[in-house]
């Protein structure tokens, strides 16, 4: 069970990244005000 | 292009960036290690100045730890440290004050850590400067090691290592131990890379760069950690990484803070393709394939595991390879599913202690 959950937390890990991949892209345009 | 080209393609992309370069790259550093010709700490006398420049807003409460950490380390040549506090509002004047004499301060209108830095550089006087920043303390021997490896001319940066709580144990939270994990595997890949040649970015809580390479930061750079860096590789130098120059940090206890930082840094990553072309220009990017490969690709993967899933989708009909691989993208997003479940079950229960409330302030702070 302990292994089962390792492998679901880097699975989120690795989806939450490439998500922000793509937010990134759609935040640029917006960047300062977000950012700043 | 058909929809079997176009599954192949993107399962090409995915596993070329997480798989193939990082098995090329350690063949690369295995075969031709260039070694960096560091002085010897022991024996050195010659210490070039340096000027220690971080970056605030509205760090009053941390700052005062932080300038005892930096006075404190060790460093037998000249330092200065400067604060630059960018339109704080707190008491972050007042706690500066109290190192009159052994801390300089410098206070700007709020305008971004980039305008910041440069304010910061204009008044620094020292042949290094260090980019630190006021959440993370050094190792006492962070600087000489650090500074070491400017003996070698062919060096024109260095970043140091950040030890993030969460690595190598549990952090009692989902995205703490996912991002433990993620930073262990970067670091391996900058390891390599700095072995080969060059890092293609640093660590924005610990990196040194020589003054004369320094060129000042668009206003809007959200990335000073790898533009600063990359201009240096540009200009012909190599940065290495120095794994005894060491600071340390928490990672993130909720994905929330998590994914707004990584969102600033992959957007960062888009926005120094525009702010720097030349870095996609073989030959003139001393460090084409590896900036390709390693920064780029992470640009295209999101994009290459929808194509993937889509059209192994369309195409499980037809094929039990389709089918299989099909079952395999589910089976995986179905235990990311789980990972979101454990995330929230942890907030839940962090939620109950007072430390998450002290680590409140992390998702604005400027990354690491």
């Amino acid at each position: 069970m302990e292994s089962l959950n390792k492998l679901a937390r880097v699975a989120f890990t690795f989806v939450m990244m490439n998500y922000a991949a793509v937010a990134g892209l759609f935040a640029l345009g917006r960047g300062r005000h977000v950012w700043k | 292009m058909g929809t079997g080209r176009v599954f192949w393609f993107s399962a090409f992309v995915i596993g070329y960036t997480y798989l193939g370069y990082p098995l090329l790259l350690a063949a690369w550093a295995r075969l031709g290690t260039r070694l960096v010709h560091k002085a010897d700490i022991t024996a050195t006398r010659n210490w070039p100045s340096i000027s220690i420049i971080v970056a605030a807003r509205n760090e009053g409460a941390r700052l005062p730890g932080r300038l005892d950490n930096l006075l404190q380390l060790n460093y037998p040549g000249r330092r200065e440290v400067i604060v630059v506090s960018d339109g704080s509002t707190d008491n972050t004047a007042a706690a500066v004050s109290r190192y009159h004499g052994r801390v300089r301060m410098v206070e700007i209108e709020p305008s971004g850590k980039a305008r910041a830095l440069n304010a910061g550089v204009a008044v620094a006087t020292g042949d290094i400067l260090l980019f630190a920043d006021a959440r993370q303390r050094f190792a006492a021997n962070a600087l000489v090691e650090l500074v070491s490896n400017f003996a070698d001319p062919q060096v024109g940066g260095v970043t140091g290592e950040l030890i993030l709580d969460a690595e190598g144990s549990d952090s009692g939270s989902t995205i703490g131990d996912g991002v433990g994990l993620y930073w262990t595997y970067e670091k391996w890949l900058r390891r390599n890379e700095s072995a080969v040649w060059s890092t293609l970015g640093a660590t924005g809580a610990i990196y040194a760069i020589r003054r004369n390479l320094w060129q000042p930061l668009p206003a809007e750079t959200l990335l000073d950690d790898v533009l600063v860096p990359m201009r240096v590789v540009l200009s012909g130098q190599r940065v290495v990484f120095e794994e005894r120059a060491r600071a340390f940090d928490r990672a993130s206890m909720d994905a929330a803070s998590e994914v707004r930082r990584k969102t600033r840094t992959l957007s960062g990553n888009y926005q120094i393709l525009a702010q720097e072309p030349r870095l996609c220009v073989p030959g003139v990017n001393p460090v084409w394939l590896q900036y390709m490969s390693h920064k780029v690709g992470r640009l295209f993967v999101p994009w290459a595991l929808i194509g993937t899933f889509v059209t192994s989708a369309v195409l499980a009909s037809s094929s039990w390879f389709f089918m299989m691989a099909f079952a395999a993208q589910v089976s995986f997003y179905a235990l990311a599913a789980l990972g979101a479940i454990l995330d929230a079950r942890d907030r839940r229960k962090h939620s109950t202690i007072p430390r998450v409330i002290a680590e409140g302030g992390r998702a604005t702070s400027w990354s690491h």
